[in-house]
């Protein structure tokens, strides 16, 4: 009989994995036929030069990739440090937020004049201060 | 009529802000509406549900519309779903004429974004009403064509179905929550993850990291270059502008509105379908297409229709299933829970008020932006000019804000940020698609309650086909998107090995051109 075949029973205390189990399969079956039909000949046209690896064999301006993955993991970093130092007062991402924007920016900034550098160091420091006071202050929303 | 009570000035207002942010968003290139909406979501979380609909909503078609902007003044799409409109628009803005360009692509625009937002007031509540019946079992085949539908409009089936797959099983990470009848156990982590993940990802960090963090580092990595330095945006004449211009396109108006909709109505499709989709039926379709993709018109008015029509589109599968029609609706989906609204078959007939608060938000920011962009264009064309080591750094900023905020002040949201940016950066980089993750993401746990409660209660895989007659439909839909997907794979080979065989050929040249010349 069919019914008999497609019948099933879930255990209720495992039926936490029951779903997942099913999407591992179709995942592990997927990344099965991904592999043969596209990641092999990919490969291939990799090793005959006419095609190059995402990421690893691409240009890439390092500077300011890993600049910004510096920065955004002190960023994150530091605004939650600074900001148990004034609990409930959203001085960490005020502070911390005004360092980062500007660093971001003079990371970003292809040519150093003097007009461009004041932009920035000013934009730094109001645009983080409107944003604390708008939200933190009118808002009374959490920031760390 | 209660509802008009919720109607004060500060709701006008506003309306009126986020279509203004909403068009700047949009018309800054790389930006895009869906990342309007997330940086500004932290806005909406001290206002109540009517102001924060409002601004959701006025962002969202000042999104849409702002790509027109630097599409046509620069020939670079603002927002992917401008792509057609560059096509007409940037010869015309060559010829001097790009006020008068803007000012068609605004007409367009409105009468898009109205044309759809009938369609949604008309049929979301049909839709509603019809799926309120559904069991388990048809809501986890809705689910299922929702994704295959996703997929099969992907550039490779396999690969958005993977992409997919992939989204379903990052939203399965954590409990199987106890409210939607689980055992409350937690899987797919380890132990120390416990404390961080006990209820998965949520959703709106998720999303602001794989819009927001993602384009910065994709951004990054190629060096931040000013693509508009030095050029200089040209406007052109005032005069040049008169409604006669609309004469005779009422058809076309019309025909790309309802593309529009109803590519917007398709879950995870973007804009850019819609647009391409008008252009290309325009092209084929009108007496006289010989002017399109020199300064026609017309290709602007079927491309902006189209892409404004979307919002209404892709909020009816939102408002009446709770399945988001595209990434933007997606980050609205996440806007809406926090407001403590649950989108789905219930949302219509249990907040009346809120529906009609929606449906006059989304009108009259149809409107704002005519009047904003119809009259102060000029102005507006200017923030096309934004430097990015200005606009970046204030981007992930908001992101931070609206990640931290979500859940009042919890510091593994803003890491969800990084750590969903990074990911969307590899998806992007190794060719995955993110759409279809993004919908798996969303609709993933939903589909586990459904799939795993119906076998519960049946005990057979097989009452997914014989629950009722409409889970036979749902079936044939889901096998007609896959087909359709397999033919178009066939066919784009296909017409890759033709090309191919032309490049080593050289005799065919003549008649590759020419069959070149006919596609596009």
């Amino acid at each position: 009989m069919a019914s008999d075949l497609l019948s099933v029973s879930i255990d209720f205390e495992t039926s936490h994995l029951y779903f997942p189990t099913l999407v591992h399969w179709i995942l592990g079956i997927l990344f099965a036929v991904i592999l043969l039909t596209r990641v092999v000949p990919f490969m291939a046209a990799v090793r005959r030069g006419e095609r190059t690896l995402p990421i690893i064999g691409e240009s890439r301006d390092n500077k300011r990739f890993f600049g910004t993955f510096a920065l955004i993991i002190a960023y994150f970093y530091l605004m939650d440090v600074v900001g148990n130092l004034f609990p409930y007062t959203g001085y960490g991402f005020l502070f911390v937020s005004m360092a980062f924007v500007l660093l971001m920016s003079l990371l970003y900034l292809h040519k150093w004049t003097r007009k461009t550098l004041v932009i920035v160091a000013v934009n730094a420091v109001v645009a983080p201060a409107l944003v604390w006071f708008v939200l933190a202050k009118l808002f009374t929303i959490t920031l760390p | 009529m209660e509802f008009l009570s919720f109607l004060d000035l500060s709701f006008f207002l506003l309306v009126g802000f986020g279509t203004l942010v909403g068009i700047i968003f949009g018309a800054i290139p790389g930006m895009t509406a869906t990342m309007a909406v997330a940086v500004c979501l932290p806005l909406t979380y001290a206002l109540g549900l009517n102001h924060g609909l409002a601004l959701l909503l006025g962002l969202y078609v000042g999104g849409i519309s702002g790509g027109m902007v630097p599409a046509v003044l620069l020939n670079i799409p603002g927002t992917p779903s401008s792509i057609t409109t560059t096509f007409d628009g940037y010869p015309m803005a060559q010829k001097g004429e790009g006020e008068k360009a803007l000012r068609i692509c605004v007409i367009a625009s409105l009468v898009g974004g109205l044309v759809s937002a009938a369609v949604l007031f008309l049929f979301a509540p049909l839709l509603a009403d019809f799926s309120i019946k559904f069991s388990y079992v048809e809501k986890f085949l809705i689910i299922l064509l929702a994704l295959s539908v996703i997929a099969s409009l992907s550039n490779s089936m396999l690969i958005g179905i993977f992409s997919g797959v992939i989204g379903v099983w990052l939203s399965l990470i954590g409990d199987y929550s106890i409210s939607d009848g689980g055992n409350g156990h937690t899987r797919l982590m380890f132990d120390f993850m416990e404390p961080y993940l006990f209820e998965g990802f949520s959703l709106l960090p998720v999303l602001i990291g794989i819009f927001g963090i993602s384009t910065i580092l994709l951004e990054a990595e190629k060096g931040v270059k000013r693509d508009v330095a030095g050029e200089r945006v040209k406007i052109g004449k005032e005069s040049a502008f008169s409604f006669s211009i609309f004469k005779g396109s009422f058809t076309n108006l019309t025909r790309s509105s309802f593309i529009g909709t109803f590519v917007g109505m398709l879950p995870g499709v973007g804009g850019s379908a819609a647009s391409v989709l008008a252009y290309t039926q325009e092209k084929n379709l009108a007496k006289d297409s010989s002017q399109m993709g020199k300064g026609a018109p017309q290709g602007l008015i079927s491309s902006e229709s189209a892409n404004n029509a979307l919002t209404g589109g892709a909020l009816i599968p939102l408002l009446s299933l709770g399945i988001p029609g595209d990434s933007t609706t997606a980050v609205l989906i996440g806007a809406f829970t926090l407001q403590g609204i649950q989108v789905g078959p219930l949302f219509i007939p249990e907040n009346h008020d809120t529906w009609y608060v929606m449906m006059t938000a989304l009108v009259l920011a149809n409107f704002v932006m005519f009047v904003l962009m119809f009259f102060a264009i000029k102005h507006i064309a200017k923030v096309v000019m934004v430097p990015k080591h200005i606009l970046y750094p204030l981007i992930v900023m908001m992101c931070v804000v609206g990640a931290y905020a979500i859940n009042y002040g919890i510091m593994f949201d803003v890491w969800t940020l990084l750590i969903f940016g990074v990911l969307g950066y590899l998806i992007q980089k190794i060719g995955l698609e993110v759409a279809p993750l993004i919908i798996g993401f969303i609709l993933g746990s939903q589909a586990e309650v459904y799939f795993v409660k119906s076998l519960e209660s049946f005990g057979t895989y097989s009452i997914f086909f014989t629950k009722s007659p409409i889970a036979l439909v749902l079936w044939a839909l889901i096998a007609a998107s896959v087909v359709f997907a397999i033919a178009m794979g066939f066919k784009s080979r296909a017409r890759q090995k033709m090309e191919l065989s032309q490049m080593h050929d050289p005799s065919h040249t003549a008649s590759g051109k020419h069959h070149d010349s006919r596609n596009d």
